[in-house]
């Protein structure tokens, strides 16, 4: 595959990842016009909250780095400071009136249910993805193995 | 949080004494600990080297996962233990899933361990099974209700199933139509699965279930577009900023050690020991 295809493959690919959810948005908004309050306020959450999560998540992943590379403390901080920084700046935005409130009487708990408001999207994502990938290699499993022909000489 | 003026929790009725009385303490200890136990066991089970530490994860995030399992029962104060309620609700539906698409995966063409045609029929009617039940969940009386209405994670994690499956049957289609090679049954595999999704969010949006209105499902499809967006998003900024942690460690570490370059006597030793083994011929050819 020559990189200019490779180029095109990978626009199309990223092109129907957010053709499709934003389609169904998109009819999701013309049926119901009236939806969309706190739109900003909930993708804001939804990304500090992510963002912090997943560098905890990733700060975690370093202990099996370490094992392999004896055991660095540089990334390590590193990537602490990244996810103190998203909790810093969450804590932050939260605490400023109702920038980023949504329906909770405190910072700890807005920041406590965007903590479970990722966790539910997180098992969302991970059922879907098991659907997908379930039926797929269920379907690949069932397709008898191709066989090799040679031609006679 | 809000919480009852009256303490309240297992643990404060088992023990009364001081630290316990604290229903944040129990919260604490209850719900997030054993969150935190679920992540630590799961990267402990699945990373370890060790046999031993892999079981232990394997336990904790099994203890971590019946304590928020058990949250209705022993958080009865917190609106946390709503959560704990949407997980018991979902459970049935996602096991049978997993359980019975393994069932039909396995029993294929697998050269080893290949399960029999009973496995197989028992797995397509469980993934049929958890299909109508998460279904009756939003049409029928299925539906999660904690305390006295519909649980709130519900409707959140509803409609982003249905928009992640619908995206993502879409996007592996394309990537199966791009990368596979005569492979027409998958594709229309992952055609219908999308058109399925995408019917049943139509369906959601234009007409009424027995709890839950167009209205709100309407609102919260489009707060889960919000949730799938900001988490990507997200998500990607931990990614990249990890990379490049691990990036710039790495171009700050010193080069390894360089040997001299060996000795006119390392060599003729050397090349006496590559005659004796390699290259030295016998008199008698």
């Amino acid at each position: 595959m020559s990189e200019r295809t490779g180029m095109n493959t990978l626009r199309n690919l990223l092109l129907a990842s957010i053709v499709i959810p934003s389609t169904l948005l998109g009819l999701t908004y013309g049926l119901h016009p009236g939806i969309g309050d706190g739109t900003s306020i909930r993708f804001a959450n939804s990304m500090l909250t992510s963002f912090t999560m997943i560098s905890f998540l990733l700060l975690l992943t370093l202990f099996v780095y370490g094992d392999a590379r004896k055991r660095p403390l540089a990334p390590f901080l590193g990537m602490l400071l990244c996810g103190v920084f998203g909790t810093a700046l969450t804590l932050f935005f939260l605490s400023q009136g109702d920038l980023l409130m949504e329906d909770n009487g405190s910072v700890r708990a807005q920041a406590l249910s965007n903590v479970i408001r990722f966790s539910t999207t997180v098992i969302a994502c991970v059922v879907a993805a098991v659907i997908v990938f379930g039926m797929l290699f269920a379907s690949l499993m069932h397709t008898p193995p191709a066989r090799l022909e040679f031609e006679e000489e | 949080m809000e919480h009852c003026v009256q303490v309240q929790g297992i643990l404060y009725k088992s023990f009364p004494i001081a630290l316990v009385m604290e229903e944040s303490f129990q919260a604490f200890l209850l719900f997030w600990l054993a969150g935190l136990a679920i992540i630590v066991g799961l990267m402990l089970g699945f990373f370890s080297k060790h046999g031993t530490t892999r079981r232990f994860g394997m336990v904790f995030m099994a203890l971590g996962t019946l304590s928020i399992l058990a949250t209705p029962w022993t958080l009865t104060f917190s609106p946390s233990s709503a959560f704990g309620h949407f997980l018991g609700s979902i459970l049935g539906p996602s096991v049978l899933l997993g359980v019975g698409l393994y069932n039909i995966a396995f029993s294929g063409h697998v050269p080893v361990g290949r399960l029999s045609e009973g496995d197989r029929r028992a797995g397509f009617a469980m993934v049929l099974i958890a299909m109508l039940w998460f279904e009756g969940m939003h049409w029928w009386v299925l539906t999660p209700t904690y305390p006295d209405e519909i649980n709130r994670y519900w409707l959140i994690f509803w409609p982003t199933l249905l928009l992640v499956t619908a995206s993502l049957s879409f996007v592996v289609y394309y990537i199966v139509k791009i990368v596979g090679d005569e492979r027409n049954q998958e594709q229309r595999l992952l055609l219908t699965l999308f058109a399925f999704t995408s019917l049943l969010v139509m369906l959601a949006l234009l007409r009424d279930g027995p709890n839950v209105e167009t209205t709100q499902f309407a609102e919260e499809f489009w707060l889960a577009g919000a949730d799938v967006f900001g988490l990507m998003v997200g998500a990607t900024l931990a990614i990249l900023l990890f990379a490049v942690v691990l990036a710039v460690y790495e171009t700050q570490q010193p080069l390894p050690k360089q040997l001299d370059p060996p000795t006119n006597q390392q060599l003729v030793e050397a090349a006496k020991h590559i005659a004796k083994h390699v290259g030295e011929v016998s008199e008698d050819e």
